[in-house]
């Protein structure tokens, strides 16, 4: 099975949180991410807020801190270079404090919708924005096949580390390249395969 | 009687050149259960394809298929598809939609049903395939057997006089082998089945046919087609052991 | 180079959100028009393909190990605007699913990442591709034109976050642009790697071919070099030039600085001190002209080194059944 971090499985999980219906959530969601990336570091009423609201909504899903947690440390190499580079700046203390600040907030907001809603739901509320059918369906294809492909190339490179003796790294690319130049063709092959079983079913 | 599909002198190519189909013949009447055995690469699943006129690539085909009478050409393929209900080998190529209750309504909704109805049919299929109440999931979250049960429910809900499965039960455990095997059994169509599960041929389906190399080498009676051991061995097959017990020669 | 939230101001946001919408539109459009029925899953597909691929470790020295970003790749497989579309979607994934990239960043992660270096690597692409022939002319080709859009989105990316306030021009220019013509020169090496092992194994697959008789495309690259070009005018021209410096130097020498109240052009990120900046930024940009040479330089090599022999067109490779 694919690795775990793919699995995603939280959010098929149960929760005050869960249960919202989604449009709900990707709209007060959205909201919030506006605001926060617009509103100067002054009004700390708003971030103090926001930042309640979060800690609010953690414990109502019961997503593990810890979990949450490393989703920031996503974060940590930009906010980082940030920090450095307006350290020495004359106005340079309220510039990262304000990036630092808005980034990890609005992260947080993501990942705590991204956690509680199903996929498939995320994709139904786009359909019904004015989202062009083409993106949505290719949207729809990515998420439905990203896991089978990933666990594909996993089965490839593992077969192949099988039989890799050599510690050349000149070979290790080529053997690499040629893993990520089957996983297009396998792609491309089951493409073709997923558009005949959508004629079987009547597709137009 | 007339057929439910007539398959007459029929020959397909690849792009390479190589034949796949020499002159296929094949008659099956309305309820018969027919298995379709053969060595790898013999054929089946191109076979399999020219039921539902996915192949060739350019209709009509060089031979004649006719499903119920009529022959198939690219005018009326979407009578042929709503006739024909076709499970494939890899159930991840046919389970293309995020959701099970999707998955399973999308043929209904291509026939152009109303959503009541679609609703309607989509519970009954996945009652008729065990999956009661799985609308909800996830369809990357199913294990393979549960995969192949929504494939399955998914083409009964376009409730096909023809049903036609390519290789149904590989890949699925012992236990998952059983259950699929009672769900088939259950299925009132006429229903043609190319598998390497000798014990389902014998088990559902009472007539047999055997394809080697493009060609339909016997077509007979399952069960003494399948005790003919040098027959069997010929054709990349064996004699299996469900009829080594049952019938001591 | 996925930009979280925070990281560029709403202005910025704003105007890139409004150019991706556009040239996603554009290739939405362009794709409905070309691509037959029986290629539409394969751009959820390649999409799919792209996101595992981007999770090959390729090991470089160390501990580090180079990744695929692809852009230019699937330009070069499926063509242009299918690209635009396939890294659309994978940066639309990639957001919701996995935090890679902030949600109001969006447009500006889809205009370096899907427009500029997809359609310009594209570009590149085929220019290079009418001097240099055969599959070894191609393979070269891409790995320079990869490289180059690796280096031109960084650009753009700097551009953006310079132009929000975050880092300085001065700073964000050099410290991105180098680092990226680093980084571009794995995904140049692997881009060509995987071409020419799909080009092998299942040439047929490849539906954007560089034979002639195949569309020109030239409408459709004049439609995102507009797009290109605007995102340019808008995040990098302000800091490509030197006088709006000057300009607020003589504002303050004159006392009516304080009287601006709406900037002519938006104004470079907080003035800077430190001596020798503005030589890094020139420094780059040499440096940025020589590494394009050298870059093509080691394409050639890289050409030669895996293609062994003048092997003609791609189309002399048989498919296989």
């Amino acid at each position: 099975m694919s690795a775990n971090w793919l699995s995603h499985h939280h959010s098929h999980a149960d929760s005050p949180i869960h249960r919202l219906p989604a449009a709900l959530k990707l709209g007060v969601a959205l909201m919030i991410i506006v605001v926060t990336v617009l509103a100067p570091i002054r009004w700390n009423a708003w971030f103090i807020g926001v930042a309640s609201l979060l800690v609010l909504a953690m414990l109502l899903s019961r997503l593990s801190p810890i979990f949450l947690l490393k989703r920031l440390l996503v974060l940590s190499p930009f906010v980082l270079g940030v920090v450095v580079v307006n350290a020495f700046q004359p106005a340079g203390r309220a510039n990262w404090l304000a990036v630092a600040v808005k980034s990890v907030l609005c992260l947080l907001v993501v990942t705590l919708v991204s956690n509680t809603t199903p996929f498939s739901r995320i994709l139904r509320v786009l359909k019904s924005t004015r989202v062009p059918a083409l993106l949505i369906t290719t949207i729809a294809l990515m998420h439905r096949y990203l896991f089978v492909l990933v666990d594909e190339s996993e089965r490839m490179r593992r077969a192949r580390a099988s039989r890799t003796f050599t510690r050349g790294r000149r070979f290790h690319w080529r053997t690499l390249a040629t893993v990520v130049g089957q996983l297009f063709i396998r792609a491309s092959e089951r493409a073709e395969r997923i558009y005949d079983a959508m004629c079987a079913r009547g597709w137009k | 009687m007339s057929a439910a599909v007539e398959i007459t002198n029929l020959k397909y190519r690849y792009h390479d050149g190589t034949e796949a189909l020499r002159g296929v013949s094949l008659r099956i009447l309305p309820g018969e259960c027919v298995a379709l055995l053969g060595p790898n690469g013999s054929g089946k699943s191109t076979l399999l394809l020219h039921l539902n006129g996915i192949l060739p690539e350019k209709l009509p085909a060089n031979g004649m298929v006719k499903i119920l009478g009529a022959p198939i050409t690219s005018e009326n393929l979407e009578t042929i598809r709503r006739q024909v209900g076709l499970v494939f080998q890899d159930p991840d190529d046919q389970l293309f939609c995020p959701t099970v209750q999707e998955d399973v309504a999308f043929g209904p909704q291509q026939l152009g049903l109303a959503e009541a109805e679609v609703a309607m049919r989509v519970d009954k299929s996945l009652a008729q395939a065990g999956l009661a109440g799985f609308g909800g999931r996830s369809t990357h979250h199913l294990s393979h057997g549960e995969k192949r049960r929504v494939c399955l429910a998914g083409v009964l809900a376009c409730e096909p006089a023809i049903l036609i499965l390519d290789e149904p039960t590989s890949d699925l455990d012992p236990r998952g082998r059983r259950e699929f095997k009672v769900l088939l059994r259950q299925i009132p169509a006429t229903k043609l089945i190319a598998t390497h599960d000798l014990e389902l041929a014998v088990e559902l389906c009472a007539r047999t046919v055997v394809l080697d190399r493009g060609e339909i080498v016997a077509d007979g009676a399952t069960k003494e087609l399948l005790n003919d051991e040098a027959l069997m061995l010929a054709h990349g097959l064996e004699r299996p052991h469900i009829l080594r017990h049952t019938h001591p020669h | 180079m996925h930009i979280p939230d925070g990281f560029i101001d709403g202005k910025t946001a704003a105007a890139a959100a409004v150019i991706s919408t556009i040239g996603v539109g554009l290739a939405l459009r362009q794709v409905k028009r070309e691509l037959p029925p029986r290629r539409v899953p394969l751009l959820g597909l390649s999409a799919a393909f792209l996101f595992a691929a981007q999770m090959v470790n390729f090991p470089v020295a160390g501990g580090t190990s180079g990744h695929l970003v692809g852009g230019t790749l699937v330009a070069a497989l499926l063509g242009p605007s299918a690209a635009v579309v396939v890294v659309t979607t994978v940066l639309i994934v990639q957001c919701f699913l996995f935090q890679d990239g902030g949600v109001m960043a969006l447009g500006a992660n889809v205009f370096n990442m899907a427009i500029v270096n997809s359609v310009i690597g594209y570009a590149i692409y085929r220019m290079l591709c009418h001097w240099l022939s055969g599959i070894r002319g191609q393979v070269t080709a891409l790995a320079f034109a990869a490289w180059c859009a690796t280096v031109l989105a960084a650009i753009s990316c700097a551009g953006q976050l310079a132009w929000s306030g975050t880092i300085p021009w001065s700073v964000a220019f050099p410290a991105m642009t180098t680092v990226h013509m680093f980084i571009g020169v794995g995904e140049g090496l692997i881009s060509a790697m995987v071409f020419l092992a799909v080009s092998r194994a299942r040439p047929d697959l490849i539906t954007e071919t560089t034979q002639t008789g195949q569309p020109q495309r030239l409408g459709e690259l004049m439609r995102y070099g507009l797009l290109v070009t605007l995102g340019i005018a808008i995040f990098i021209a302000p800091f490509a030039c030197s006088w709006p410096d000057g300009l607020d130097s003589v504002a303050e020498k004159f006392g009516f600085s304080h009287k601006l109240a709406v900037p002519l052009l938006p104004a470079p990120a907080p003035d800077y001190q430190v001596p020798g900046i503005h030589w890094a930024i020139g420094a780059t940009a040499l440096a940025g002209a020589a590494g394009s040479l050298i870059v093509f330089g080691l394409a050639l090599l890289l050409g030669r080194w895996l293609v062994p022999r003048q092997s003609g067109s791609a189309s002399d490779h048989l498919p296989n059944p």
